[in-house]
C-alpha cells in the first residue's frame, strides 16, 4: 500500500530577538520510500529524528545501515526489538542502499 | 545474457581490485553543490538547505560565502538531540558551574553581562563534517556540501574568567559542557563535551551575542561556547552547565563521534579501518568561492570578480591563489581587511573570460605557516568524512 506523505507545515510563530515565547520549529515531511520494513521504520525512528536524517546519509552499504540501526540501540538506547532492528536495516539497504554488502 | 552478466561482474571485480591500491587517494571529489534551499524557513532564519527538521540541520548555500561575516539568518544549524526547549526566560536563565571548583556558581545573564569583562572575537564556526559529500565511498553522516560553516563576531565573557571566579581545585583537569537540548529517551547519552584544561586559553568564550544580536535560538540562545580555531563539535549550544572534573569522563560524544584515524594522513580505507582514533580538534586551511557559483552564466570579455572566504585554525591566511587552467598556473587574489586570526578572510580576484564555453575557477588558500590546500582528489578517506579541505572549484558558462 502506498502512503503518500505530503508536505505538512506548521507555520512557526513570529519570533522576537529573544526566545521569550514558545518557539516552533517547522515540521517538514520528507518524502520517503515505502515498502517491506517501513512499518518498523515508522514505529521506531521518528521518536528521535526525522526521515531527513536518514535519507541525507546518502546511499550506503548493508553493513553501514545495520551498524547505524544497532547504534541506535546500543549507543543511544532506543528501545527497538531485535526483529525490528533487522527489518529496519533490511529496509534501509533495500531502498537507500548502494548495492554493496560492506 | 548470462555471459554478459559474467563480464559485467568480472569487470566490476577488476576495477575494484585496481582501486584498492589507490582507494582514498583518487576518489575524493568536489562536494555536492546543487542542493536548493528549502521553501520553508526556520525561526529567525531565511530558507536554507534543510536536511532535517528534527533535530534541525540547516546548511548555508554557497552564495553566503562571498562575505566575510555570515549573517545570522543565513548561518548554518546543527543539533544532535531532538528535544530543544521551546521557551527560555532570559530573566531566570542561569549557567551553572560546578564540580572540582572551590565554590559553585549560578550566574544569570544579567550578571554575566555586568560582573565580568566583556570580550569579542570574530571566529569561524565549522562542522567537522563540512563538505562530507566529497568523500567516496560515501562516508557516514549527513552529506553536507560546503555550507556547514560560517563566521560571526561573538561577544561574551572569557571561560577562564568564569572558572577563576569559581576557583579551580588543584587537581582539576577537564571541563565538561552540557546544553539544554535533550534526547527523546532518558537513557540516551547527553551531548556532553569535554575539554582538557590545557586547551583553555583567553580566546575561549561563553557568548551571548552574535553579530550584534542575541544568539539566534537555533544557534544556541541564550549562551554558547565559542572555541576559535576548533571545529564546532564542542561549541555547545544553550549552554547550561560547566562541570570541572579531575578525570576524563567516558562519554559517547567524546569517545566515538568526531574522531579521525590517529595516523599521519588521518586516513584509512573502508576495508581497513584504522585504530586508534583521535578527536578532530583544530581546523585545517580552507577556502570557498562564494561568487560565482556553479553554472553561473557570464558574458565573454566582461568583468568577473571572483569572491570568497579563506580561513584556518588561527595562524592566519597568507595568500589565496586563483587558477582558471585547472591548477597549472595561479594568480594571487586580493585579500580584504584582516578581521582577526580566527575570522574569514575575504578575497577577490578579477578575471575577464575571453573563451566561450565552460570555465572552471579554482581557489587555494595558504596560511602563514605555509600549509596549503591539496587538490580535492588528493584528500584521503576517513570513515566519518571529516576535515575535507580540498581546493574549491566552480564551473561557469561563458557565453
Amino acid at each position: 500500500m502506498k502512503i503518500l506523505l505530503t508536505a505538512l507545515v506548521l507555520t512557526a510563530s513570529a519570533l522576537m530577538a529573544q526566545v521569550n515565547e514558545p518557539v516552533e520549529v517547522p515540521y517538514i515531511a520528507y518524502e520517503i520510500k515505502t515498502g517491506k520494513g517501513f512499518d518498523a521504520v515508522q514505529a521506531n525512528c521518528l521518536t528521535c529524528h526525522s526521515f531527513g536524517y536518514i535519507i541525507n546519509q546518502g546511499p550506503q552499504a548493508r553493513a553501514f545501515w545495520l551498524e547505524k540501526t544497532v547504534k541506535m540501540v546500543d549507543a543511544f538506547k532506543a528501545p527497538i526489538t531485535p526483529e525490528d532492528v533487522q527489518s529496519i536495516a533490511e529496509y534501509l539497504f533495500t531502498y537507500y542502499g548502494n548495492g554493496e554488502e560492506k | 545474457m548470462q555471459r554478459r552478466e559474467f563480464f559485467k561482474k568480472s569487470f566490476a571485480a577488476a576495477s575494484a581490485l585496481a582501486l584498492a591500491d589507490t582507494l582514498g587517494a583518487s576518489e575524493t571529489r568536489q562536494p555536492i553543490d546543487n542542493r536548493k534551499v528549502s521553501s520553508i524557513a526556520f525561526p529567525e532564519k531565511r530558507p536554507l538547505i534543510t536536511y532535517s527538521d528534527r533535530p534541525p540541520l540547516l546548511e548555508s548555500p554557497r552564495e553566503t560565502f562571498s562575505r566575510a561575516i555570515t549573517p545570522n539568518d543565513e548561518f548554518f544549524v546543527r543539533w544532535h538531540m531532538p528535544e530543544i526547549p521551546t521557551h527560555i526566560d532570559p530573566a531566570t536563565y542561569k549557567i551553572h558551574i560546578n564540580g572540582a571548583v572551590e565554590r559553585e556558581l549560578h550566574i544569570s545573564l544579567d550578571s554575566l553581562k555586568l560582573d565580568f569583562e566583556q570580550v569579542e572575537v570574530t571566529a569561524v564556526l565549522q562542522c567537522g563534517g563540512n563538505s562530507r559529500s566529497a568523500f567516496t565511498p560515501t562516508a557516514g553522516g549527513i552529506q553536507w556540501g560546503h555550507g556547514a560553516m560560517g563566521c560571526a563576531k561573538w561577544k561574551g565573557v572569557r571561560l577562564r574568567d568564569l572558572l577563576s571566579r569559581a576557583g579551580l581545585k588543584k587537581d582539576a583537569a577537564w571541563i565538561g559542557f552540557n546544553g539544554l537540548d535533550n534526547a527523546a529517551y532518558y537513557e540516551t547519552p547527553n551531548f556532553v563535551r569535554e575539554m582538557p584544561l590545557e586547551d583553555l586559553d583567553d580566546h575561549v568564550i561563553v557568548a551571548y551575542e552574535m553579530n550584534g544580536e542575541d544568539l539566534p535560538y537555533l544557534n544556541g540562545y541564550p549562551l554558547r561556547l565559542v572555541i576559535p580555531g576548533h571545529y564546532s563539535d564542542s561549541w555547545v549550544k544553550m549552554l547550561s552547565n560547566i562541570t570541572v572534573t579531575t578525570e576524563y569522563q567516558k562519554l559517547f560524544f567524546m569517545d566515538v563521534a568526531y574522531r579521525v584515524p590517529d595516523n599521519d594522513c588521518e586516513c584509512e580505507t573502508p576495508e581497513n579501518r584504522f585504530k586508534p582514533t583521535k578527536p578532530i580538534t583544530t581546523m585545517n586551511v580552507k577556502s570557498i568561492i562564494g561568487y560565482p557559483t556553479n553554472n553561473t552564466i557570464v558574458h565573454h570579455n566582461t568583468h568577473l570578480v571572483v569572491r570568497g572566504v579563506a580561513f584556518d585554525d588561527g595562524h592566519g591566511i597568507r595568500d589565496v591563489l586563483i587558477s582558471t587552467d585547472g591548477g597549472k598556473t595561479w594568480g594571487t587574489a586580493l585579500l580584504d581587511k584582516d578581521a582577526g586570526r580566527y575570522a574569514f578572510r575575504a578575497f577577490r580576484y578579477a578575471i575577464k573570460p575571453t573563451k566561450m564555453g565552460k570555465l572552471t575557477i579554482m581557489a587555494k588558500a595558504i596560511n602563514r605557516l605555509g600549509a596549503e590546500q591539496p587538490f580535492a582528489h588528493e584528500i584521503k578517506w576517513n570513515h566519518g568524512g571529516y576535515k575535507f579541505n580540498g581546493i574549491d572549484a566552480v564551473t561557469v558558462e561563458v557565453i
